[in-house]
C-alpha cells in the first residue's frame, strides 16, 4: 500500500521531511492553528522523524546477517526491559550504535520502544520514547570512535543520556497535561521525576560499565567470525 | 459491521486515530466527558483487561496537581500557603485528568485489539524489511526468555549462587544475560544464513495475512473519517476557555452536530460489541 519502491522518491522524502515538512509543521502550528497546538505539532514531528529513519532503513542495502543482528539486539532490549528497576534499553542501543552503525542504533532504540510497549502499554508517549531512545542511539553512533576509545567518555555519555531521556519525556508530559509549555509545570515535573532520572542514569552507568566491553567483544567476534 | 477485533487492522487504526486523536488534542468539556464515558464503556464491554487502580490514582494525582501548580483564573476559592487556589484551575485540572485517563483507556483497548500480528500487517505495507525485523524481534523475545531460564537453571545446578545476596544475584543476572547475548548472536547468524539459503533477497517479499479488506471494513473506515471530520467541523464553531474566566460561546447548530457525531463515534465499538452479543444470544436461544 504505502511501500516506496522508487529509490529517487525515497531520497527526496529523506530531504523533504527534515528540511521542509518538520519546519513547516512547526511554523503552521505556531501561527495558523488556534490556541497554539504544541501537542499536535510535537506529536507530528515525532512521528515524521521516526518515519524518516524507517525509510532510510528501507533504502540502505543491508545484508541478511546485519539485519538479523539488529533484530537480536532489539529483542535483547525488550527482554532486558523486564528486569525490575534497571532498564538496559539505552545501554544496549548505544552499544548497537557503536558496533553496528548510527542507523542501527536509532533503529534498535526506537523499535525496542515500540515493541516493548506491547507488553508495557502503548500510549501517546510511544512516538516520543521512540524518538528519544532512537536519537540517543543515533548520536552514540556518530560519536562511535571517541566513545569506543575512552571508557569514561562512554560512561559519561550513558549518564547524560539517562538525564536527557528523562528531561525530554518531561517536556512531553507538560505538553500533554497543560496543552502548552510552562516552566512552572516543567520544573515540578522534573522534580517529581528525580527518582526516575537518577535510576535511568545509574542503570545506564551500571549496564555500560558491565556490558560495554564484553558485548563489544562479542559483536566484534561475530563480525570477524562471520564477516558481517 | 462486526466488533472491532474482527475488522481489518487498517480500518481499526483509522478509527482509533480519529477517536483518540480528538480526545488527545481537544479540551472541550463535552467532548472530554463523551470520550471518558465511551472509553470506559468500551473497556468494560470487552476492549481490554486489567485493573482500574492505576487510572484512578492517575486521575486523582493529575486533578490535584492542576490547582496546586497553576494560580491563573479570577475566581479565588481559598488561599493555601499564600497561594490562591482558583475555581478555574480546579476545573482545568479535572478536565486535564479526565482527558489523560480517557486517552489511557482508549490506548488500553487499542493494545488489546491491535495484537502484534496486526501491527505487522500494517507495517508490512509500509516497509517489508521493517516488518521482517519486527517479526523476528517479536519471535526472539519468548525464545530468549526460555533460553534465559535454561541458562539460569544450568548455572544454579553448577552451584554458582549463594542465598540472599543481592550483589551475587545481580552479577548472576548479568552473567546469564551475557551468555544469552552470545547464544542469541550466534543463533541470529545461523538464522540469517538459513534465510539466505532459502532465497531471502532473491525477490520481493510477500506476507501471509488473514485480514481481507471487505465491504464492511470500508464502511467502518468511511464512517470513522466522516464522524471525525464532522466533529472537527463542529468544534471550530464552539469556543470554550478556562483562563482567565470560564466562558462558553453560543453553540450554533453545527456545534451540536459535532457533539452528536463524536458521541456516535465513541459509542460505535460498544454498540458493535453489544450487537454481536445480542446476535449470539439469539442464536443460542434458537438451539
Amino acid at each position: 500500500m504505502i511501500t516506496i519502491p522508487n529509490v529517487r522518491l525515497r531520497r527526496w522524502l529523506q530531504i523533504l521531511i527534515p528540511f521542509v515538512c518538520v519546519p513547516a509543521l512547526v511554523a503552521v502550528g505556531a501561527t495558523v492553528l488556534p490556541e497554539k497546538q504544541y501537542l499536535l505539532v510535537s506529536f507530528g514531528v515525532a512521528l515524521l522523524a521516526v518515519l524518516l529513519f524507517i525509510t532510510g532503513f528501507e533504502q540502505k542495502r543491508v545484508g541478511a546477517r546485519r539485519l538479523v543482528l539488529v533484530a537480536v539486539m532489539t529483542a535483547l532490549c525488550i527482554v532486558g526491559r523486564f528486569i525490575p528497576f534497571f532498564k538496559p534499553i539505552t545501554a544496549l542501543s548505544v552499544i548497537a550504535a557503536l558496533y553496528l552503525g548510527p542507523e542501527s542504533g536509532f533503529f534498535v532504540g526506537s523499535v525496542a520502544a515500540l515493541l516493548s510497549n506491547f507488553y508495557f502499554g502503548q500510549g501517546p508517549w510511544t512516538p516520543f520514547q521512540m524518538l528519544a531512545w532512537g536519537l540517543i542511539g543515533l548520536l552514540a553512533g556518530y560519536l562511535a570512535e571517541p566513545l569506543k576509545r575512552r571508557r569514561w567518555l562512554l560512561l559519561a555519555y550513558g549518564v547524560a543520556a539517562g538525564v536527557a531521556f528523562s528531561f525530554l519525556m518531561d517536556v512531553w508530559t507538560v505538553l500533554w497535561y497543560a496543552g502548552r509549555f510552562e516552566w512552572q509545570y516543567y520544573l515540578s515535573a522534573l522534580a517529581a521525576a528525580v527518582p526516575h532520572t537518577v535510576l535511568y542514569a545509574v542503570s545506564n552507568f551500571v549496564f555500560l560499565w558491565f556490558l560495554a566491553k564484553p558485548m563489544g567483544e562479542k559483536l566484534e567476534r561475530i563480525k570477524v567470525k562471520y564477516g558481517v | 459491521m462486526q466488533s472491532l477485533a474482527h475488522h481489518n487492522p487498517a480500518a481499526v487504526a483509522v478509527y482509533f486515530a480519529g477517536v483518540a486523536g480528538i480526545a488527545m488534542f481537544c479540551m472541550d468539556p463535552v467532548i472530554l466527558t463523551l470520550s471518558l464515558v465511551g472509553s470506559l464503556l468500551y473497556f468494560a464491554v470487552g476492549g481490554g483487561r486489567g485493573g482500574h487502580w492505576f487510572g484512578l490514582l492517575l486521575f486523582a494525582a493529575m486533578a490535584i496537581a492542576g490547582p496546586v501548580l497553576s494560580h491563573n483564573g479570577v475566581t479565588v476559592l481559598f488561599v493555601l500557603n499564600h497561594n490562591p487556589v482558583t475555581l478555574e484551575a480546579v476545573i482545568y485540572g479535572v478536565a486535564s485528568a479526565g482527558m489523560i485517563v480517557a486517552v489511557l483507556y482508549w490506548f488500553r483497548s487499542f493494545t488489546a485489539i491491535m495484537t502484534s500480528d496486526k501491527l505487522l500487517y500494517l507495517f508490512g505495507r509500509l516497509s517489508p524489511r521493517l516488518a521482517l525485523v519486527l517479526s523476528m524481534a517479536l519471535r526472539f523475545v519468548p525464545l530468549f526468555g526460555r533460553q534465559a531460564k535454561k541458562i539460569n537453571a544450568a548455572q544454579r545446578a553448577l552451584g554458582l549462587y549463594k542465598d540472599d545476596n543481592l550483589i551475587d544475584t545481580f552479577r548472576g543476572g548479568l552473567r546469564v544475560f551475557s551468555v544469552l547475548i552470545t547464544w542469541g548472536l550466534e543463533q541470529g547468524v545461523v538464522t540469517a544464513d538459513s534465510m539466505v539459503a532459502r532465497g531471502y533477497g532473491a525477490g520481493r517479499r510477500t506476507h501471509f495475512d488473514i485480514f481481507p479488506f471487505g465491504l464492511w471494513d470500508g464502511v467502518l473506515t468511511l464512517t470513522s473519517v466522516a464522524l471525525t471530520a464532522l466533529t472537527l467541523a463542529g468544534l471550530r464553531q464552539v469556543a470554550f476557555t478556562y483562563y482567565p474566566a470560564i466562558t462558553i460561546s453560543h453553540i450554533p447548530p453545527l456545534g451540536w452536530v459535532g457533539y452528536a457525531a463524536y458521541a456516535l463515534l465513541v459509542l460505535l465499538p460498544t454498540l458493535l460489541q453489544g450487537k454481536e452479543a445480542l446476535q449470539w444470544r439469539c442464536l443460542r436461544l434458537k438451539i
